[in-house]
């Protein structure tokens, strides 16, 4: 016997509004829960992305001691051509590094005046062959230990230390989102069962005038798929308007480094699919129980 | 109709059967009384036969059909040729009287134009066409009575099962309600009814199954209460 779709709209409305401090209650957990993981995988995209960048312009700096003496810099240059894992080097002046300093402060000039050319450390620019951030890191090791050498700079360095703090943060979210997902599981179980109870005369006449059983069970998971859907719409809504603040953060750093993490639109949406997909699914599992429980002939 | 082949019942926790080897062969269009103390199993009995319970042993058939072997799924359909009418009449208080008739035939799927008019013939039948706008609350125990007959009645049920219908009304009352149900006995349907009420039994003159303890004691055509 087919279900009617304004009995069925009927119903579902009533069972809604019926109690609205429980069903704000579970729309609003259910949104937190999903936001926290929306947050989560938002970010985990964000590393990912930062990792593709990074190998992207993989370039490392060995800068030189002030008082390195030309031999000593001759044979880091020396091992620097030798080497097969290294694509280009390129040596830079004290007048080039001063001149990028200049360009980089050229907004604070009381920094600019505090520098003397003269005291600038000299550098080799090199772009490896491999992009790799083990590479490049062994390489970096390699390069310290030479005479004359005063330090290797690399990026991959922050973005290993940004990357696996992030992957901190966003497992510690999603673990979070976890937790959280299964309180409102429950609240949406008890908030179901609650929409039984208050149905119980209902539900009792009509299993005996003979209603199917899907007939007397399908307003309750629709209403469980209606809070679901709802709470997942407000976690979709959260997270667009996240992703909204990182990007015009990311946009006033002017660092490109961090451009990874302002998802385009085309990105959010498999995430705010997903997120519908789970709201959906915590409303079916915890009214499914509900009703598995409390319905049984 | 209905047919109980030794069927006994006993519920979880309870030392003695609350049914115990109960045969009974009730034929199309009789109308039956069960009487017997309080306990002796009379609602056991009537909630056997539309499944509302599972007998422990012994098997029961419906109109030819042995409901032991009923699958879940078909249970609806065997309720909806069984109306059911209580004591405590069971009415939804949100609903006036027309939407709780209305209420039976929308939840088994009928469609608009049917429950458009069965809904007020059935309410002209049992008197209350007049007061299909009223709620539960606004009637007197007789006339919710009556919505709770027409609801179960509506769908042209082949039995309908009433577990002490006149229990809370007065006997002036009660005579409104059996002639009533009399009258949906005449249409063909076959009338179970629970009672505790010699009056009524005695002046019917129908079959009376006596229980006591479980078991049925006495099975006596046009009977009387003791
Ligand atoms: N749901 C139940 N759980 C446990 N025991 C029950 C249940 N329903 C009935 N009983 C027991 O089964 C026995 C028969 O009960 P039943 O309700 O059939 O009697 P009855 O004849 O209808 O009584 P009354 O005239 O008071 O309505 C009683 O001893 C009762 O305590
Ligand atoms: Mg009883």
């Amino acid at each position: 016997m087919a279900l009617r779709v304004d009995y069925l709209a009927k119903e579902t409305g009533y069972n809604l509004i019926r109690n609205p401090s429980l069903t704000i209650a579970t729309v609003l957990t259910v949104a937190v829960s999903l936001a926290l993981l929306g947050s989560a995988l938002l970010i985990r995209s964000g590393v990912d992305g930062l990792n593709v960048r990074f190998q992207d312009d993989v370039e490392f700096i060995v800068w030189l001691d002030r008082d390195a003496t030309s031999e000593q810099v001759s044979i880091v240059e020396r091992a620097l051509n030798d080497s097969p894992l290294i694509a280009d080097s390129r040596y830079i002046t004290r007048q080039e590094t001063f001149a990028e300093f200049q360009e980089f402060w050229q907004d604070s000039p009381e920094i600019m005046a505090s520098v003397e050319p003269e005291r600038l450390p000299t550098s080799f620019r090199v772009i490896p062959t491999e992009p790799d951030l083990e590479v490049v890191e062994a390489l970096a090791a390699e390069y310290r230990l030479l005479p004359g050498v005063k330090e290797v700079d690399f990026a991959g360095e922050f973005i290993k230390q940004l990357n696996s703090f992030t992957r901190t943060a966003s497992t510690i979210m999603l673990v979070t989102a976890a937790g959280s997902l299964v309180a409102s599981s429950l609240l949406m179980y008890n908030s179901i069962r609650t929409a039984l109870f208050a149905r119980r005369r209902e539900v009792e006449v009509m299993k005996l005038v003979g209603a199917s059983n899907s007939f007397i069970r399908i307003p309750f998971i629709m209403e469980g798929l209606v809070l679901g859907v709802i709470g997942a719409g407000f976690s979709v809504l959260a997270v667009f308007g996240l992703n909204r603040v990182i990007t015009r953060s990311v946009e006033e750093a002017e660092i490109g480094l961090f451009d990874s993490f302002a998802l385009q639109q085309s990105d959010l949406l498999p995430i705010a699919l997903w997120l519908l997909v789970a709201g959906a699914a915590i409303g079916a599992v915890g009214s499914g129980f509900a009703v598995n429980r409390y319905l049984d002939a | 109709m209905i047919k109980l082949e030794k069927v006994t019942k006993e519920y979880p926790g309870q030392t003695a059967a609350a049914l115990k080897d109960a045969d009974a062969d009730i034929a199309k269009g009789e109308f039956v009384f069960l009487v017997g103390p309080s306990g002796s199993g009379k609602s056991t009995f009537l909630r056997l036969i539309n499944k509302q319970e599972e007998p422990d042993s012994g098997r029961i058939f419906v109109a030819g059909k042995d409901i032991g072997k009923l699958s879940n799924w078909k249970v609806p359909m065997l309720r909806r040729n069984i109306g059911a009418v209580f004591q405590d009449y069971k009415l939804l208080p949100t609903r006036t009287v027309g939407e709780n008739v209305s209420f039976a035939l929308e939840v088994i799927g009928r469609p608009r134009h049917v429950i458009g008019s069965q809904v007020p013939a059935i309410c002209e039948l049992v008197g209350l066409g007049d007061q299909m706008e009223k709620y539960p609350h606004q009637l007197s125990g007789g006339e919710q009575q009556r919505v709770s007959i027409a609801r179960a009645f509506v769908n042209r049920p082949l039995i309908l099962l009433a577990d002490e219908p006149t229990g809370n009304l007065d006997p002036q009352t009660a005579i409104g309600i059996m002639r009533l149900l009399d009258r949906i006995n005449k249409t063909g349907t076959t009338v179970i009814m629970a009672s505790h009420d010699r009056g009524i039994v005695d002046t019917m003159r129908r079959r009376v199954i006596e229980l006591s303890g479980g078991e049925i004691v006495r099975d006596q055509a046009r009977g009387v209460y003791e």
